[in-house]
């Protein structure tokens, strides 16, 4: 690889200033916004993938790409559901690889120590869930948690999942059914 | 689950329990009349154990979530951006350079096959010359000038076009 003269690294650095420039928001309101959302966003990339390291990458590269999108968002509601968008299609596009050595929420919270009979049953239950939702499918999984966990209305559940708003209901309705009856099958 | 059976229908008061599950105001004993009859509607039943399973998962994961700092976050976009600009930014440069390579190897190859002919028509190279020099006295003054000038502009910006573009600036 060739070294870069001296014109190529002034018009590189040029480029570096445009570069902060080409983020949608600055970095106090970004601070701001992603103290409010990271943690959601990672709890639904780690539900979604089943896997916390996987969470990790996703949750940067969420963001990364919500700063470099050109989309203008109106209210701070929008710009969250864009990036569980962005969360949702980044999970689509890992589901598209082939998984490495994913290391599986449901496991390593079996190997948690619980303490006391409380926080076991909190694990036991945690853990059931964790395998029901796997068993589930995707969009089951998607809709189920920005409906219930998320607190999403339907609205934006069909924003973020590009899907119709009317159609919504139906398929919460069956998700939800599905999820119960894999919840019962464990238990009994 | 609780033992109620698997809802058939879908209760308007469904997404009730679930804003107030999810906004923490939920109570089994509140005024609005929605946990008597949570007891009693096999669907909102349902919602409800749902809703608060997941609602405790995620409270679950959003403590234990290892997200970094937003200053770390930020960080390592702007190297990202800058990165993908620097990128951007080279990419002219280099075609820019694969053009003044071609047209310098043409320019080259052109030349070269015009002195192998000459060279392989031997003496006749001279005769051409002579040829052509007593045509260019023949020609019109007004054109050979601006002929001249031409050839000579060309010859002197040609390397240093090539130059500008390959060559590392002091």
């Amino acid at each position: 690889m060739r070294e870069m003269t001296l014109s190529e690294l002034s018009r590189l650095d040029s480029a570096a200033s445009e570069a902060d420039e080409a983020f949608q928001m600055d970095e106090d309101a970004f601070r701001l916004f992603y103290e409010r959302t990271a943690r959601p966003v990672w709890a639904y990339l780690a539900r979604m993938t089943g896997d916390p390291r996987q969470a990790d990458d996703l949750l940067q590269e969420a963001y990364y790409r919500l700063l470099r999108a050109k989309t203008a968002h109106e209210t701070e509601a929008h710009r969250r559901n864009y990036l569980f968008r962005i969360a949702t299609n980044l999970v689509h596009d890992l589901r598209r690889r082939p998984r490495v050595d994913a290391v599986q929420m449901s496991e390593q919270q079996e190997h948690a120590d619980p303490r006391q009979a409380d926080a076991a049953g909190r694990l036991a239950r945690r853990v059931d869930l964790s395998r029901a939702m796997a068993l589930l499918k995707p969009r089951e999984r998607e809709l189920l948690w920005l409906a219930y966990a998320q607190g999403s209305s339907h609205q934006e559940i069909a924003e973020t999942l590009r899907l119709k708003t009317s159609s919504i209901k139906a398929l919460l309705f069956r998700a939800r059914q599905r999820l119960a009856t894999v919840l019962r099958e464990r238990e009994s | 689950m609780n033992g109620h059976t698997i809802g058939q229908s879908v209760c308007p008061r469904e997404q009730e329990i679930v804003d107030l599950v999810v906004s923490g105001r939920w109570r089994d004993d509140g005024d609005d009349g929605l946990g008597p009859h949570a007891a009693q509607c096999d669907a909102c039943a349902e919602t409800l154990e749902l809703a608060r399973l997941l609602q405790d998962e995620r409270k679950a994961l959003c403590e234990e979530a290892p997200v970094p700092s937003a200053g770390a976050v930020w960080w390592r976009a702007t190297i990202r951006a800058r990165a993908e600009a620097a990128r951007t930014a080279g990419q002219p440069i280099t075609l820019l350079q694969g053009i003044a390579a071609a047209t310098a190897l043409g320019l080259f190859a052109g030349l070269a096959g015009a002195v192998w002919r000459s060279v392989a028509a031997g003496g006749a190279w001279f005769d051409r010359f002579d040829d052509l020099v007593l045509r260019s006295a023949a020609a019109p003054t007004t054109l050979i000038l601006p002929l001249l000038l031409a050839l000579a502009a060309c010859l002197s910006v040609a390397p240093l076009a090539v130059y500008l573009a390959t060559a590392d600036e002091p």
